[in-house]
């Protein structure tokens, strides 16, 4: 019981970075279709700046993760400036590769800029911590992540749902041409769904840094892999599902390298994709099914 | 006729495919001719990426599925093969406690290609059924996920798995075991490329390229996706199985790297920038990217100094110009370079101008030579819900097959509902409809198709990349499969009567208004249905072109043997060309008869004009 409490919040910690990254994602996907494989690039360059700081003046997390959180917003912006911008309206086909485009270029200037190799950085001290509650000891980080995405979601719920903007956005992953024609503009409503993308995955991406703790060209790949894999378990676009399916997938991870037999451990991550293979042949449109009838 | 299709289908593709061939090889060994091993060995390998390019081309050009997955495949037939070809004793080293006893075996280069096609091919039916199962269509973000995860599977049990794998490190075979001459490569290099050629021109890759223009469409014309696909995915198995095997020989090791997302990568902006949809392209991609590739190698390699850009010139310059090549592509011309265009196509072009049988057309009425349809068209009851909002509310209507039926009401009445329901695109709530003795409620839409229901779309769903010929052959195709019981309207006779003859090889896409109007309705009527549903045929078209389409779908009606129900806002469309007519408001039935009838009718005149009393 214990164990599986502790599994229970551990799960839960991976899930919300995850929850994060897939809510960025339906975000964006809902604005303009676009399932964007080049999202993970807002945690990669952050990684890098992370580590720039911590070469500079140490490894001073009261600096690195608001300069975090900027870097993974410019970034998403700067994306959508630089390519999305050019091939929305496309088909699928053309904007899934586009992004992966963008991820294979960002990789790339990494590989020449900095290295190939992963570069470390400082952890944070606390991080591995435990608290004893009751019998049952937590580790900090996960109980800091459960929180901080929490109130994250709190308050993207509420900006989504208060404020003109949020109400764009809402509007025009409902139905983008009605949202224009009612006088929405598109061009502010996807650069702000990209820049909330990017606030979103800048908050992942100081939770993903602290357990990482290094830098290297593909950072963001799996992360990103596990938050668009979230996104669809969701329904891709619905921003509800996207949550749930963060928490879901991070649950599925914990529980099931708990129950893999140890001489199998190493084939967790095999396992995983394993699984979410079977998922999308079962349930290809997600468990939170959104209705986006064709018109015919 | 046959002659005609036995040039087209093979002679041309053969003839094209040895051209492809011939370039590809011709300009490798040119630049081979320059001397060094090193321009020996990169000629080798791109002759055997182009043999995994075209794989990857047969499956995403024809299917527009974007699969990661392939390399997944590769993989696995890298493995088999290297486990079954290298000797005993280099595996005795690497992986002695190898399952099933592999460590002591060691099979010639065939018999290991042989059962590393045989296993990789179990693995992409498996892998196929799911993407099956999971509606696979073009740009399906499902089915592009599946692929991707059948990769990282693929990865991590390489990397996890050292008694079978020898984890990272990988398998090695000995030294002095690459292949001594390209005569193996140039063979496996041509069957790959004719095959890619003419699978592109079977009915079956035909019928898969249908889908991927227009997946809804399709199955309206009763073409059921399922096996063209799948048949386009094991195809492209077997060639990238043969091409992997032969990678990992020449390479003379195998590693999880090499078949991952690097060489996803390499593979994919191969393909896509000379031309996914063409084999042709695909080639031209694996030679550009390979020069491009050589030349950002050399410009890195340290012997070139640009006072301000040596920056620029390390290692790493190779990865941004595959992945700035993908974007640039992707963002200015994501059909490629060459777009579908195939070296055999102006060939094609300078055979037709001879006066070959067949070559010329007369323009002849289409015969009325098909009996009418004694079946009937009903539906009872149907109700259709939206959420809360009731589409349609217990509306029935019947239709015989030798009359016009007209399906009228307001906007929002129901009117396309009701024929979406009849073509099993949406599934009603309640309600049944049959057609003659045979329900065909709840079936999908290809088997409603098939049955006997052609329909023509609103907003007009042709197969854009299609020539006009091809867009009606594929009706046509469908037709000669499962309507052989009627007599089968010839789909060259049906152009000439629709006025398209002419312009029978442009691509549908690049038709005016009317005539993709005209093509539609030539289309649906080339799959020999029973009835032709009609939705809104008029619209957008001027009053002088919906004059001449009530003759022309009359023509067309009584040429096939055909009933017609038809839905338009043309009053005076509707009120020339149908015996009977119903009226629909919101999601009832309220009227029906002859025009007259109807005109006359009080209730219609308040749907229509708001009228009361």
């Amino acid at each position: 019981m214990t164990e599986f409490v502790q599994q229970f919040v551990d799960g839960l910690g991976r899930g919300g970075i995850y929850a994060l990254l897939a809510l960025g994602l339906a975000l964006i996907f809902g604005v303009m279709h676009l399932v964007n494989f080049a999202h993970g690039e807002t945690i990669t360059v952050p990684a890098y700046v992370a580590f720039g700081i911590s070469l500079a003046v140490g490894g001073n997390w009261w600096l690195i993760v608001p300069a975090v959180i900027v870097a993974a917003v410019l970034v998403s912006v700067a994306t959508e400036f630089v390519a999305f911008r050019w091939v929305r309206g496309s088909s699928d086909f053309t904007m899934l590769l586009t992004s992966f485009g963008v991820h294979f270029v960002v990789v790339a200037v990494f590989v020449m800029a900095v290295s190939p190799k992963a570069k470390n950085f400082e952890k944070p001290g606390w991080i591995f911590n435990t608290v004893r509650v009751g019998g049952v000891s937590f580790e900090i980080v996960d109980l800091v992540t459960i929180g901080v995405t929490l109130a994250t979601l709190v308050l993207t719920v509420s900006i989504l749902r208060k404020t003109l903007f949020g109400i764009a956005i809402r509007a025009a992953a409902e139905d983008f041409d009605a949202a224009r024609l009612m006088g929405v503009r598109s061009n502010r409503v996807i650069r702000s769904a990209f820049a909330l993308a990017g606030f979103l995955a800048g908050v992942a991406a100081v939770f993903w840094l602290m357990r990482t703790g290094e830098a290297e060209p593909g950072a963001g790949l799996v992360p990103l892999l596990k938050g668009v894999i979230a996104a669809i378990i969701g329904g891709l676009g619905s921003l509800t599902g996207a949550v749930l399916g963060g928490f879901a997938l991070g649950l599925a991870e914990v529980y099931l390298r708990a129950w893999l037999p140890g001489n199998l451990a190493g084939l967790t991550e095999g396992a995983v994709f394993l699984l979410i293979a079977l998922l999308f042949i079962v349930r290809p449109q997600g468990f939170v099914t959104v209705r986006r009838a064709e018109r015919v | 006729m046959v002659r005609g299709n036995l040039v087209g289908r093979l002679l041309l593709p053969g003839a094209g495919s040895l051209a492809v061939f011939g370039l590809l090889v011709g300009g490798g060994l040119l630049y081979a001719s320059g001397g060094g091993t090193a321009r020996d060995t990169l000629v080798t390998q791109m002759l055997v990426n182009a043999v995994l390019v075209i794989g990857l081309q047969i499956f995403i050009g024809n299917t527009g599925i974007l699969s990661f997955g392939h390399m997944g495949f590769a993989a696995v037939a890298g493995y088999t093969f290297a486990l079954l070809a290298i000797a005993p004793r280099f595996k005795e080293r690497s992986v002695p406690d190898a399952p099933f006893g592999l460590a002591d075996v060691q099979l010639g280069i065939a018999p290991a290609m042989v059962i590393a096609v045989a296993v990789t091919l179990a693995l992409g039916l498996i892998v196929g059924l799911g993407l099956i199962r999971s509606g696979a269509k073009s740009g399906a973000i499902a089915a592009t996920m599946i692929t991707l995860a059948l990769l990282f599977v693929v990865y991590e049990v390489a990397r996890n798995y050292p008694d079978l794998t020898n984890g990272r490190v990988g398998l090695t075979f000995g030294p002095g075991n690459s292949l001594s001459d390209r005569t193996w490569i140039y063979v496996i290099l041509f069957v790959a490329i004719l095959s890619a050629r003419l699978f592109r021109e079977t009915e079956t890759g035909r019928l898969a390229q249908a889908a991927r223009e227009d997946d809804l469409a399709a199955r309206a014309m009763g073409v059921n996706p399922t096996y063209p696909q799948l048949a386009a995915l094991l195809l492209s198995v077997v060639v990238i199985a043969v091409g992997a095997s032969l990678r990992t020989h020449v390479l003379g090791s195998m590693t999880p790297e090499f078949f991952f997302f690097g060489y996803t990568l390499l593979t994919l902006v191969m393909l896509i920038v000379g031309g996914r949809n063409g084999v042709t392209g695909a080639v031209l991609g694996v030679i550009v990217i390979t020069a491009g590739n050589e030349f950002t190698r050399y410009l890195a390699g340290g012997d070139v100094s640009v006072p301000g850009l040596n920056w620029l010139l390390q290692e790493g310059l190779s990865d941004i110009f595959l992945g700035g090549a993908m974007l640039l592509f992707m963002i200015l011309r994501p059909e490629g370079l060459l777009g579908d265009w195939e070296i055999d196509f102006p060939l094609r072009r300078l055979l037709r101008r001879l006066p070959l049988p067949g070559g010329a057309k007369r323009a002849s009425p289409v015969p009325a030579a098909a009996r009418p349809d004694p079946s009937r068209l009903s539906a009872s009851e149907v109700t259709v819900l939206f959420g809360g909002f009731r589409a349609l509310d217990g509306s029935s209507i019947e239709a015989r097959a030798d009359e016009i039926v007209g399906l009228i009401g307001p906007n929002g009445a129901g009117k396309t509902t009701l024929l979406n329901v009849v073509t099993g695109i949406v599934i009603p709530a309640e309600g049944r409809f049959s057609l003659g003795e045979r329900v065909l409620t709840g079936e999908q839409p290809h088997v409603i198709a098939r049955a006997g229901l052609a329909r023509t779309f609103q907003n007009l769903r042709l197969f854009p990349a299609l020539s006009v010929r091809e867009n009606v052959s594929v009706a046509a195709l469908v037709a000669a499969r499962h309507r052989s019981d009627r007599v089968l309207p010839d789909p060259d006779e049906l152009l000439v009567a629709a006025g398209l003859w002419e312009q029978r090889d442009r691509r549908a896409r690049e038709l005016d208004y009317g005539a993709a109007r005209a093509l539609e309705l030539a289309r649906a009527a080339a799959a020999a249905p029973a009835f032709l549903l009609l939705d809104e045929p008029t619209s957008g078209l001027g009053e002088a072109e919906s004059a001449a389409m009530i003759d022309h779908v009359r023509a067309t009606a009584a040429a096939i043997g055909a009933g017609v129900l038809v839905i338009d806002h043309d009053l005076h469309f509707i009120t020339t060309i149908c015996d009977r007519i119903y009226v629909l408001d919101q999601g009832r039935v309220i009227a029906e008869g002859t025009p007259a009838e109807v005109q006359a009718d009080p209730a219609v005149q308040v749907a229509y004009l708001g009228a009361s009393g």
